[in-house]
């Protein structure tokens, strides 16, 4: 009798949780399809009214003349090579440097290990224009080199990593320096196997950030040759975009989003799994 | 043998006919914002088969390279307006420094000051460009230390764009069809509170909420009809936190605390509001003029009757906030004199061509223009032509885009915190002081 009325309350609970989480899941979709609604509806028509959800009258000439500009799939290619070499570098960099402060004893290392934290503090634009000079001075701006290097070393993922590395069970390395293995070969073989859920979490946000990146590229990257998708989609924009073009504006929206929801979708549960263990930490 | 021998001189002869070719046309890249519409436009040849800004700066490079006799060839980039000054700014780092870039009036200055721009006086007299036929007040915004560096293409000012239908229900429409507007700012009100109870609308609709700053182009507007400039000729002084000033934005905050206009809309919040009627009169600029008239021609906004009218002397004088795009020569040690050549040619041709883009709804700078008939005919531009003279901008002073945005911030203070007009202007002075220090 009492279990039953236990495991009506807890079906209640059940019931009032799920009810909750529909509602703001489609308060938070609610944006989402209104952006996909606009982005199907003529720029003269938005230009009048931008209520409603329904795409009526419907066009999606926004779309077609995205796709019919010669420069996208260029933009595309070039957000993709930005996109994939920067979270390469990052997962390479931020798993040795975690090991290292994981895992190694070296002169320094807590020092450096502050240092490297306090980067966390410092926000981006107080680097910017150090870091455009820079880059200036050696000439190497509008190439992908120029895209990518700055953003190589980021001290959240050497500060994730290295919380992860800390977590693994010492008993698992101890048989590898049994066998006199080195370092990297212990890093190689036993840490780096276990690391994939962080791994994956990091490129992921790595992934996304890189894709979504505008001011470095708009300053760095000034040829339309050498645009990134957010750039170049920025670029083909009129002047009062958002009253008389807001159609086009929506369709790239939705246009630039699409390889990331794709991308969310197929890996959402390492996504899901790492706010955890941001939040866990 | 001997057909190998002949085919490696074909093919040796191919590739030096290849290079002469490309070593005949001269490229040059134009930079600009005003969006990129390749996909409607690319093929259009003819400035005058094209519409709106895009479309007709677009048209107008197509046409000069297909029509130019020097083999140049002008290759388009565009840019985000938004982020236009940025990259522009960049690339004089990231090595790829246009030839010709668009600018406005009220940025040339930070550019100039720093010795960025060509100076054009020499080459608009080789090229042959009449710097006397510019409006007085285009060719000033085009100087700075008495050298000229760009070629004035517009102005573009604030105007009234009306709702007549709404205006004759309130009864303010004249005999002779004209729109009755205030001309005291105890008739604004008036006429405000009358319009809202015979048609239970809104009698002003503008951009409140954003970045736009539209009210501030109007306050700015107020001072000057008063003779009061808000920044002095040598940009070291600004005159706001004044009697003058005061007056001005009591007057703005009694619209909206009279609840003649509404506070919650942003800049399309303010021209939807005006196509669906909700507004007897919208404040913006002239770039909306062609929109607006083929949306009431449409006859699928509630906006069926438009008119355009200038903004009308409250204080005074009929002063009107007013910009300019310009196009300059940013500086190159890199640019071949074969490329100056080409640069002047399109600048000259797109000078000439003045009359394509004034049908964007700009108005022309070139005095020709404006007397032709050709202006005349196109849609309102008779209703606004005073605003021309009436048309007044800051002084070329550096940083006015940060002074400005200082401005805004602190004169929307007024509907969208409660700020009194006092503070208000005290909040607006302060700043603007802070930022013309840094410019001394």
């Amino acid at each position: 009798m009492s279990t039953a009325r236990r495991t009506g309350s807890a079906r209640t609970t059940d019931i009032i949780l799920l009810g909750l989480t529909v509602a703001f899941a489609i308060l938070w979709m609610i944006p989402v399809v209104w952006v996909v609604t606009m982005s199907l509806k003529p720029n003269v028509e938005l230009m009048r009214s931008t209520a409603g959800f329904i795409p009526w009258p419907f066009t999606i000439d926004n779309y077609f003349n995205l796709v019919k500009l010669a420069t996208v799939p260029r933009w595309l290619m070039h957000s993709f090579i930005v996109a994939v070499s920067m979270t390469a570098l990052v997962l390479i960099v931020s798993s040795l440097a975690g090991y290292a402060f994981a895992r190694l004893d070296f002169p320094f290392k807590r020092t450096l290990f502050l240092i490297m934290i306090a980067g966390l503090m410092v926000p981006e634009q107080a680097v910017f224009i150090p870091l455009f000079t820079m880059f200036a001075d050696w000439g190497m701006h509008n190439t992908h080199a120029a895209l990518v290097a700055p953003r190589v070393a980021v001290p959240i993922g050497v500060f994730l990593m290295t919380q992860f590395f800390r977590a693994v069970p010492r008993e698992l390395e101890e048989a590898a320096e049994l066998d006199h293995a080195s370092y990297f070969t212990i890093f190689w073989r036993i840490m780096l196997p276990l690391s994939v859920p962080a791994l994956t979490t990091l490129g992921l946000f790595t992934f996304i950030f890189a894709w979504n990146d505008f001011l470095w590229p708009l300053v760095s990257a000034t040829k339309a040759e050498m645009f990134t998708v957010t750039v170049g989609l920025a670029s083909i924009q009129g002047n009062f975009a958002f009253s008389e073009g807001l159609g086009s504006v929506m369709a790239s929206a939705v246009f630039a989003s699409l390889p990331i929801v794709i991308l969310f979708l197929i890996f959402q549960r390492f996504i899901v799994a790492g706010v955890a263990m941001g939040a866990g930490k | 043998m001997h057909h190998s021998k002949l085919l490696a001189r074909l093919a040796l002869a191919t590739a030096l006919t290849g290079v002469a070719g490309t070593a005949s046309a001269v490229e040059i890249s134009f930079f600009r914002f005003f969006g990129d519409c390749q996909t409607d436009y690319g093929t259009v040849m003819k400035a005058a088969e094209a519409n709106g800004e895009c479309g007709i700066i677009t048209a107008l490079a197509n046409q000069f390279n297909a029509e130019n006799t020097i083999g140049a060839k002008v290759v388009t980039q565009t840019v985000d307006w938004g982020a236009y000054y940025d990259q522009l700014t960049a690339t004089y780092s990231t090595g790829n420094i246009p030839d010709v870039a668009v600018m406005h009036s009220s940025v040339l200055p930070n550019f100039s000051d720093r010795d960025l721009l060509v100076p054009l006086a020499d080459g608009f007299a080789k090229v042959g460009i009449d710097t006397a036929d510019f409006v007085p007040a285009a060719l000033k915004n085009a100087t700075t230390n008495d050298t000229l560096y760009a070629l004035p293409y517009d102005l573009h000012a604030l105007l009234f764009h009306v709702n007549v239908d709404l205006m004759a229900q309130a009864g303010f429409v004249n005999e002779d069809g004209s729109i009755k507007l205030p001309t005291s700012p105890e008739e604004l009100i008036s006429m405000g509170k009358e319009f809202k109870e015979k048609t239970g609308k809104f009698y002003i609709a503008t951009e409140s909420q954003s970045s736009e700053g539209m009210m501030v182009r109007l306050w700015e507007s107020f001072m000057w009809q008063q003779g009061v400039d808000v920044l002095s000729a040598d940009g070291k002084e600004a005159s706001i936190a004044t009697p003058e000033g005061e007056k001005a934005a009591a007057l703005i905050k009694a619209i909206y605390d009279e609840g003649l206009a509404n506070t919650a809309l942003d800049y399309p919040g303010a021209e939807q509001a005006f196509l669906n009627g909700e507004a007897g009169i919208l404040i913006n600029g002239t770039w909306g003029v062609d929109n607006y008239d083929s949306q009431a021609k449409s006859g699928k906004a509630v906006l069926k009757n438009y008119a355009v009218a200038n903004v009308p002397g409250i204080f005074g004088a009929p002063k009107v906030w007013a910009d300019s795009h310009m196009w300059v020569m940013p500086k190159d040690e890199g640019r071949t004199p074969e490329e100056t050549e080409a640069a002047l040619a399109f600048i000259k041709f797109l000078n000439d061509n003045n009359f394509q883009w004034a049908r964007t709804g700009h108005l022309s700078v070139r005095q020709s223009v404006i007397a032709s008939p050709e202006f005349a005919a196109l849609p309102h531009r008779s209703d606004f032509a005073a605003t021309a003279e009436n048309a007044t901008a800051l002084p070329v002073v550096q940083n006015q885009r940060g002074i400005f945005s200082a401005m805004t911030t602190d004169l929307n203070a007024m509907w969208l915190t409660g700020t009194e007009p006092a503070d208000a202007l005290a909040a607006m002075q302060e700043s603007v002081d802070q930022i013309l220090r840094r410019n001394r």
